[in-house]
């Protein structure tokens, strides 16, 4: 039961991340390695303006999420678009990116570890086992985001805009789709996305200047898993992973989980390098 | 295309003069502060000429060498301190090793197009430092492994070691670039398909470069643990491989020479600024955002190719430059 709930919630979180992750990836071709640092800056937006400004944790919240996708949209416009017909390039500053924003928060907060504070105290007993409430709003809060995000992309105007672009990027712009200005909306959402798993995990996780390298290893594992560009496969992968990982933990040792990710990485790039759902072009 | 073979005479020339310059500096100026920052400016340029002979010529960015600076630092140090081997063995082991790395992680990935390869890389490396932690009882976690011998006693002849080491492996890769190896790592960069139609084994080519590449990676992080007598985590992280690509870009990517010059210059650089030590990576991010939008031709390799152009224009009266010059400058 305990395997069940807490892989529940870790898969969440990497869900949350990887979907950003991946969408970006399938719609403008770029691989964004400061994903991670979206994340940490939603952590780190969410400890300064409650624990520093006084501000009450849900507008707080909200703050950090809207300005950690306002950070995506400028950077995807000034340093990311100029150097987007390389991947090589992108790679480059995006990594660059993420580099600048771990020495600032490191200079501006020093390496030690930030308290986030957690939108609910109380522990709630499920099958005799007793879950934070923190944990049990993630899942919740990661599925009706993910969700919401899904009935957008399949229901909306600008949703198929986005799944045109994705599919046939030339085509898309001769039908008079402004890709631009949908790759800075993609761009937010994938932001935002990686702040709100900041956010909601800060208060069980670490919260410290170099927070963004593990969420970047995580999504790329799993965007491998369940294929690049693919959203249900990076769903699916993030809960094969998200449970592989709790199980790992209880059954064998904390210390082996890190591997996990790795071995299901090398492996998947053996056997099967489109992942689960990939198209065979995406490599 | 004669000088494909041989090596370019004005280059190796001006290389071997800089580099005895660099010898007899301490020398002439004295200090053994200065001795060591040399030392650790030689031992950047042997990672980034390893880095720029597979990546640069390739267009495969290796977003994790710090991989194999770790596992070439911690192969020396665990076999000085834990199996009590001589610190000349250190070398061998850690190049064996850091190809061994090489492999396990080229073969997966340099079959496929994309960029999968900079991403596992980058993944290895995150997950080598997490493993250098979790387990501690092997590697001393935080504090990694300590008193490791010195391989050379006296700091100033280890540092004539050092530079050796750098100008014989400077000397080897700018062999292989110009060789018909080094060639057809170019063309891989400019047309994978081309080189398949070709029937060329690019994959294999690929592998290969990156297990020389490794290898060295691995010899100079075992130069860098016998000089700094221990071994961290820290030289497992995504920093230290971001240091190496940024001076790699301001030398001058794909030019060999370049991202050596690149390094030492920047090594230096930073140590004037030492004041600000908490800015130095900063610095380095800034710097290569700053490179790849206004100069990404680098630095050092263009204004080399400035003074050849004017060395060579007065020497032979004319102004022309040779047309290898253009095909490696420009890779």
């Amino acid at each position: 039961m305990e395997i069940l709930i807490y892989g529940a919630v870790t898969s969440a979180i990497y869900a949350m991340l990887a979907v950003g992750f991946t969408l970006i990836f399938g719609v403008a071709r770029v691989l964004n390695l400061a994903h991670g640092s979206f994340y940490a800056l939603g952590a780190y937006g969410a400890y300064v303006l409650t624990s520093i400004a006084g501000l009450p944790l849900w507008l707080a919240a909200i703050l950090a999420v809207a300005g950690v996708s306002l950070f995506g949209v400028l950077v995807e416009k000034i340093l990311i678009r100029p150097l987007r017909y390389s991947q090589l390039g992108v790679l480059m500053i995006t990594l660059a990116i993420a580099l600048v924003v771990e020495q600032s928060l490191f200079l501006t907060f020093g390496s030690e570890y930030r308290n986030v504070p957690a939108f609910v105290d109380t522990k709630i007993n499920m099958g005799g086992v007793d879950v934070a409430g923190q944990r049990l709003l993630t899942l919740v809060v990661a599925g009706v985001s993910i969700a919401v995000l899904y009935l957008f992309i399949q229901r909306t105007r600008l949703g198929s805009a986005i799944l045109a672009i994705s599919q046939d990027a030339d085509a898309a712009k001769y039908m008079g789709i402004p890709s631009d200005r949908i790759f800075s909306l993609v761009m937010a959402i994938s932001a935002a996305l990686a702040a709100l798993a900041g956010i909601l995990a800060g208060p069980f996780l670490s919260v410290q200047p170099s927070m963004h390298l593990l969420p970047i290893v995580k999504a790329f594992a799993i965007v491998v898993v369940g294929g690049l560009g693919s959203i249900p496969g990076s769903i699916l992968a993030a809960f094969m992973l998200g449970y592989a990982e709790t199980i790992v933990a209880y059954e064998i040792s904390t210390s082996w989980t890190e591997i996990v990710s790795v071995l299901a990485t090398l492996l998947m790039l053996v056997f099967r390098p489109a992942g689960i759902f990939g198209k065979r072009t995406a490599f | 295309m004669a000088a494909l073979g041989s090596l370019d005479k004005l280059s190796s020339t001006a290389g071997l003069v800089s580099l005895c310059l660099l010898a007899v500096l301490p020398v002439l100026v004295g200090g053994s502060y200065l001795v060591g920052v040399l030392t650790v400016a030689a031992i950047y340029g042997i990672w980034a000429v390893s880095w720029d002979f597979m990546s640069g010529l390739t267009g495969r960015e290796n977003f994790g060498h710090s991989l194999f600076i770790g596992v070439g630092a911690y192969a020396a140090g665990f076999l000085n301190v834990q199996m009590g081997l001589g610190p000349w063995w250190s070398l061998p082991a850690s190049m064996v090793l850091a190809s061994f790395f090489g492999l396990l992680l080229g073969f997966p990935t340099l079959r496929l197009k994309g960029p999968y390869f900079a991403l596992a890389m980058l993944s290895a490396a995150v997950i080598m430092q997490r493993l250098m932690l979790i387990f501690w009882e092997y590697t001393g976690g935080e504090e990694g492994i300590q008193d490791i011998t010195p391989l050379i006693k006296n700091h100033l002849h280890y540092y004539w070691f050092v530079l050796c080491v750098l100008g014989l492996t400077t000397w080897l890769f700018a062999w292989l670039a110009r060789s018909r190896w080094g060639l057809i790592l170019r063309a891989i960069k400019g047309d994978e398909a081309t080189c398949m139609a070709a029937g060329l084994p690019i994959t294999t080519y690929k592998i290969i470069s990156l297990i020389i590449s490794a290898a060295f990676a691995g010899l100079g992080g075992a130069l860098y643990a016998h000089y700094q007598l221990q071994v961290s985590p820290q030289l497992f992280a995504v920093v230290t491989s971001i240091t190496i690509i940024t001076m790699v870009y301001v030398g001058g990517i794909g030019t060999i020479f370049g991202p050596v010059g690149g390094a030492l210059l920047l090594t230096l650089m930073t140590e004037g600024l030492r004041n600000f030590g908490e800015w130095r990576l900063m610095i380095y991010s800034v710097l290569l955002i700053l490179i790849l939008f206004y100069l990404p031709n680098g630095v050092v390799a263009p204004i080399w190719k400035k003074i050849r152009a004017m060395l060579t224009s007065s020497v032979q009266g004319t102004g022309a430059q040779r047309p290898t010059d253009k095909a490696t400058g420009e890779a």
